[in-house]
């Protein structure tokens, strides 16, 4: 699904060198590793977001999930629908993926409300549901229980096992219950980077 | 004298003098056209300089932040000398087209750069997010647009305030012709250097009646986003 072989990014003034490796389809694979290891980095060079060397195989059509979310001004079901819309799809097949995400993360009831007055656990919650929508199928999620309280966190780990079968994942995280719940596969980072 | 001056000024004011009004009318429509002319090619221009990487990007930024200061007699004494040399067969000279021509010039990097730096601030992460979920540079400039328009709205109300209140270059351009080229703020210079005081401050009254309405609406817009 992801192949990754001989990749080098600078990024800043770190140089990252990461160990070949491939995420297999509709798994759940946890990069894991300490501050400063370049799990953030790895994720945006498979999403292409930042400039690297070496090879990056992608199989299928990728996203990526920011820790800090990043809402536009308009209001929550706008922000989720987004994707559609950008791909001219009718919005009411739609409807019913919609409705059950937003229930299952608790947000069903503040699909009017402006996106950038809602709660930073809330954004998350709506940033992960705009980033699969759209059904892409590779999902990459960076630290996404970071501004989750405990009872979210059981309910996306809920939602991810649900969509485990349709998509594959490729996820951050520091939180250990969470990762354990989910983890088909860990890629490990550490020791490879080096300071200019 | 200045309390009388005062009286007098508000005495013309709804005394409703035809020269007043038209004076009023000239400088609202010039300044109007103007502003909606440099808004249009501004935005285009900000947005592209700030999404694009090109060789002289931080140099034409420069250029750009240099203009919004421009004193407007300057940009009036480059106007004159265009229409009065490579221009001169288009009979510009003391026109209301002069008085459009160097405010706009006066405006557009007042847009241009607004917009540059709002855009800057904003367009990394929101262009990021956009690129992930699929979306194309025809969504990306329309999405910006979105995002930033409050930016773009308190823009073009500085660049309106800075065409309504400029006196130097419409003064060069446009000569301060009675009944055709004469704006609010030629008027006021007129007034003042003959010592009509009270004609000065009608004109000053209205200028600041103006100028609170569009900040009540910069501060709407301000507020509106940062809310």
């Amino acid at each position: 699904m992801i192949e990754i072989k001989g990749l080098v990014v600078r990024y800043k003034t770190v140089e990252f060198k990461f160990d070949d490796y491939k995420f297999k389809k509709n798994m759940i694979s946890i990069i894991s590793g300490r501050n400063g290891t370049g799990k953030t980095t790895l994720l945006k060079s498979l999403s292409s977001l930042i400039e690297y060397e070496g090879n990056i195989k992608v199989n299928g059509e990728i996203t990526y999930n920011s820790q800090e979310p990043i809402l536009f001004n308009r209001s929550t079901y706008e922000n989720i629908v987004y994707p559609l819309r950008i791909r001219n799809l009718d919005l009411n097949l739609y409807k019913e993926k919609i409705d059950k995400y937003t229930r299952v993360l608790s947000i069903d009831h503040l699909l009017n409300e402006n996106a950038l007055k809602l709660s930073s656990g809330e954004k998350m919650k709506v940033s992960i549901i705009r980033s699969i929508i759209f059904n892409p199928d590779i999902v990459l999620l960076d630290e996404p229980t970071t501004h989750l309280d405990l009872e979210s966190i059981v309910e996306l780990t809920t939602l991810i096992k649900e969509l485990k079968n349709e998509l594959t994942f490729i996820i951050v995280s520091h939180n250990s219950s969470f990762v354990e719940e989910l983890k088909d596969e860990e890629y490990r980072l550490g020791g490879n980077h080096v300071y200019s | 004298m200045i309390i009388e001056s005062t009286m007098k000024a508000v005495e013309l004011l709804f005394s409703f003098d035809s020269e007043i009004y038209t004076i009023i009318f000239l400088s609202l429509a010039i300044s109007l056209l103007a502003t909606a002319t440099a808004s249009f090619f501004g935005t285009i221009l900000g947005i592209l300089i700030s999404i694009s990487d090109f060789k002289l990007k931080r140099f034409t930024k420069k250029i750009v932040f240099t203009f919004m200061g421009i004193p407007p007699v300057v940009m009036g004494l480059v106007v004159l000398l265009l229409i009065t040399g490579p221009f001169d067969g288009m009979n510009l000279l003391f026109t209301k087209s002069a008085m459009y021509i160097a405010q706009t010039l006066l405006v557009l990097p007042i847009i241009v750069g607004n917009i540059i730096i709002s855009s800057e601030k904003t367009q990394k992460k929101i262009l990021e997010t956009a690129t992930t979920l699929g979306a194309n540079k025809y969504h990306k400039i329309t999405l910006l647009i979105k995002e930033i328009k409050p930016f773009i709205l308190m823009s073009v109300i500085l660049g309106f305030s800075r065409a309504l209140s400029e006196v130097g270059a419409v003064m060069l351009v446009g000569g301060n012709i009675k009944n055709d080229t004469r704006v609010m703020t030629t008027y006021i210079a007129l007034n003042n250097s003959m010592g009509e005081y009270s004609m000065s401050i009608a004109m000053g009254i209205i200028l600041l009646l103006i100028a609170f309405v569009l900040h009540t609406l910069l501060a709407r817009f301000r507020g509106d986003f940062y809310d």
